[in-house]
């Protein structure tokens, strides 16, 4: 079994661990109390049916009176009405020890006789039995041996029985009710535990969905609240989260300052270079255009190789799009060029850096307008997964024998125009370390048409 | 014209300095962020060059706070990063076009000479008043197609005048705009720059306003 994995038996479900758990102590609780309900109830019913025998008992006691010839007679009727009924359920009996005469019967006994086992109790001491009934069910019977003032020497051995169904009929009625009424308090408790574990779970469930959204750069950190066992948890991750893009701001800033502290040497270099006209002259403008390539390559590969792993980054198009046209329109403010955004939804974003995306746009944009006559036009549109942005001006173009040279590093379409001719290589670069790519086409404006395609946020 | 560069590294100050001054500029140099803040509130520039990366006061800021204050001279920024972020926020701040280094000197003078045509709202390379023209691209001023030999100081003159024809402007404004702001100023040689120029330039071309200044007159 694979204990990380989400399916592997009840040590891999939270969910399955919480309800065996409760399933068994709410089983195991209520066959408990079921159990010791029952067996209280019996205890009870059976002492109450005990003390009713014997005030039978003592009545019958009390009633016992002899007649002129010694026969043993009762001084009134006893109360119970299921004494006279014939086979009632209550029962008495009066016989003398030695068996010398034939015992007085409650009319209950009809015609039968208790066939009690031979005892010899001590005198007024009471004794219970189990004995047959007159219709062969189990009777309970308590007796008492009495000596009478008027007998002395003649031990009578007086006894009332009663039917067990008297006391087993009401004791299973009790059973199925208790059983009926704790079946549905176990049904209870079960459902209610199901509702429990299901509700105490679903923090977890959005927590997923929290990570799934910053996963998927559509949430920068879980900002939901949490419960408190939860909450430092998520906490927790926020915080490696922020780290992470702590790190990747500071890795850039560095990168920037590393490529502040050297360029600006090769500027001298250059420029001091550029007024001599030697062999050294020379060999200093070449070297400092190859360093000036490196540097610009190396440092767009490292921002990027950084900004593809981290997570959680999403970038709206618009905006950067509208910086880009900002600073076209003033750097280009001479030439009247159209800068149209012709269609961007407001809600298209990148799945990544936003810096990354302001050099592939800034790239695209920039080159777009260098050879442009009059008009420079962008679309942004989307199927769901990638945002297509198109990018036309009305320039000469480019031959499609040359589009795919364009993107080789240090190679430039115009040599006389500025620039390390690392753009278009840069674009595409980022583009694929992204998941998108880029394709130069004929516009119908009639110059160039980029195509960057990138994954949407 | 009068120019601020701000740049902390002193080869390349120098070295703009030299070529600026070249094409006929009066430069000033600013090497840290407070400076040039400084100078470009106090001084009336016609264009300035500003680093991003200056000590003591990063260029953005230096920039933002020259604009909140109203200053609306054209800048120039240098970068070294090449990121696109920084020159959208370089143009957010106020600026006017971006160079990346390490960039061609004469890349350089050309977007400066740009930024100063643009500001005097010209649109071409070339100056024209009458016979007069000048090149702002080889700082060279011609009279009929003929070259006319200036100093520094007289083209100075001549080229802040050109880039306003028609435009009375005194001599504190010339003072300020043709003599870089460590230099012993004396308002009294711009009369002499004016004599000297009357000299080698066709009669009537720069006109004496009297009480306020000089004027520079093209014939149709």
């Amino acid at each position: 079994m694979n204990g990380g994995a989400p399916s592997g038996g009840w040590r891999g479900s939270l969910r399955q661990r919480l309800l065996i758990g409760t399933l068994v102590w709410i089983v195991g609780s209520i066959a408990a109390a079921g159990w010791g309900l029952a067996d209280l109830f019996g205890q009870h019913l059976a002492r109450q049916f005990h003390a009713e025998l014997l005030a039978h008992l003592d009545q019958l006691t009390a009633a016992l009176a002899f007649d002129g010839e010694g026969s043993p007679t009762l001084a009134g009727p006893l109360s119970d009405p299921r004494l006279q009924r014939p086979y009632g359920g209550l029962y008495w009996q009066v016989e003398r020890l030695d068996g010398a005469t034939a015992p007085l019967r409650s009319r209950s006994l009809w015609d039968t006789v208790l066939a009690l086992p031979p005892d010899s109790p001590a005198d007024g001491e009471v004794h219970s039995h189990r004995i047959d009934g007159p219709e062969g069910e189990p009777l309970r019977a308590i007796e008492r041996v009495v000596r009478p003032e008027e007998r002395p020497g003649q031990a009578w051995r007086l006894v009332v029985a009663a039917d067990e169904g008297l006391l087993s009929v009401p004791l299973q009625r009790f059973n199925t009710q208790l059983l009926l009424a704790l079946g549905i308090l176990a049904a209870g408790l079960i459902a209610a535990a199901v509702v429990q574990v299901r509700i105490g779970l679903q923090p977890l469930a959005r927590l997923r969905h929290g990570l799934t959204q910053v996963r998927e750069g559509s949430a920068l950190a879980i900002t939901e609240r949490f419960p408190s066992e939860i909450q430092p948890l998520v906490d927790e991750f926020n915080g490696v989260l922020a780290r992470n893009a702590e790190m990747l701001a500071r890795a850039r800033t560095q990168a920037g300052n590393l490529a502040h502290a050297v360029k600006t040497p090769l500027a001298v270099l250059a420029n001091a270079a550029a007024r001599e006209d030697g062999v050294l002259a020379r060999l200093v403008r070449e070297q400092v255009a190859t360093a000036h390539i490196q540097v610009d390559h190396h440092l767009a590969r490292a921002r990027a190789a950084a900004a593809v792993r981290a997570p959680g980054l999403r970038s709206p198009l618009r905006p950067a799009i509208a910086g880009l046209l900002r600073v076209m329109e003033r750097v280009h403010a001479e030439r009247g060029l159209d800068l149209v955004l012709a269609a961007c939804p407001a809600d298209a974003a990148f799945r990544g850096e936003e810096q990354d995306l302001q050099e592939m746009l800034g790239n695209l944009i920039d080159n777009a307008c260098k050879w442009a006559h009059r008009r420079v036009e962008i679309t942004v549109e989307g199927d769901g997964d990638h945002w297509r942005i198109t990018i036309d001006d009305d320039g000469p173009g480019l031959p499609e024998a040359a589009r795919e040279a364009v993107f080789d590093r240090g190679v430039r379409a115009d040599e006389r125009t500025p620039g390390s001719g690392l753009g278009l290589s840069i674009v595409r670069e980022l583009a694929q370390l992204y998941g998108g790519r880029i394709e130069l086409q004929a516009s119908p404006a009639g110059g160039l048409r980029a195509v960057l395609v990138l994954p949407a946020a | 014209m009068r120019l601020l560069v701000a740049e902390d590294e002193p080869t390349l100050a120098a070295q703009l300095r030299e070529a600026l001054a070249a094409a006929g500029h009066a430069v000033d140099v600013a090497d840290n962020g407070r400076d040039a803040l400084f100078l470009g509130e106090e001084e009336p520039y016609d264009a300035v060059v500003l680093d991003l990366g200056l000590p003591q006061m990063d260029g953005l800021s230096v920039l933002r706070r020259w604009r909140a204050a109203g200053h609306t001279m054209p800048v120039l920024i240098l970068t070294a990063r090449d990121a696109w972020h920084e020159k959208v926020a370089g143009i957010d701040a106020g600026a006017d076009d971006y160079l990346t280094k390490p960039f061609h000197l004469e890349e350089l003078l050309a977007r400066v000479r740009a930024l100063l045509r643009r500001a005097a709202g010209q649109a071409s390379a070339e100056l024209v008043c009458g016979p007069l023209v000048l090149d702002t691209r080889s700082a060279r001023v011609s009279v009929d197609g003929r070259p006319l030999a200036l100093t520094g100081h007289e083209f100075r003159v001549l080229a802040y005048l050109m880039h306003r024809p028609g435009r009375i402007v005194s001599r504190s404004e010339l003072t300020e705009h043709i003599y870089a702001q460590d230099f012993d100023r004396d308002s009294n040689t711009i009369e002499v720059f004016i004599g000297r120029l009357r000299k080698k330039l066709p009669p009537g071309c720069i006109e004496t306003v009297r009480g306020l200044g000089y004027r520079l007159v093209c014939p149709p």
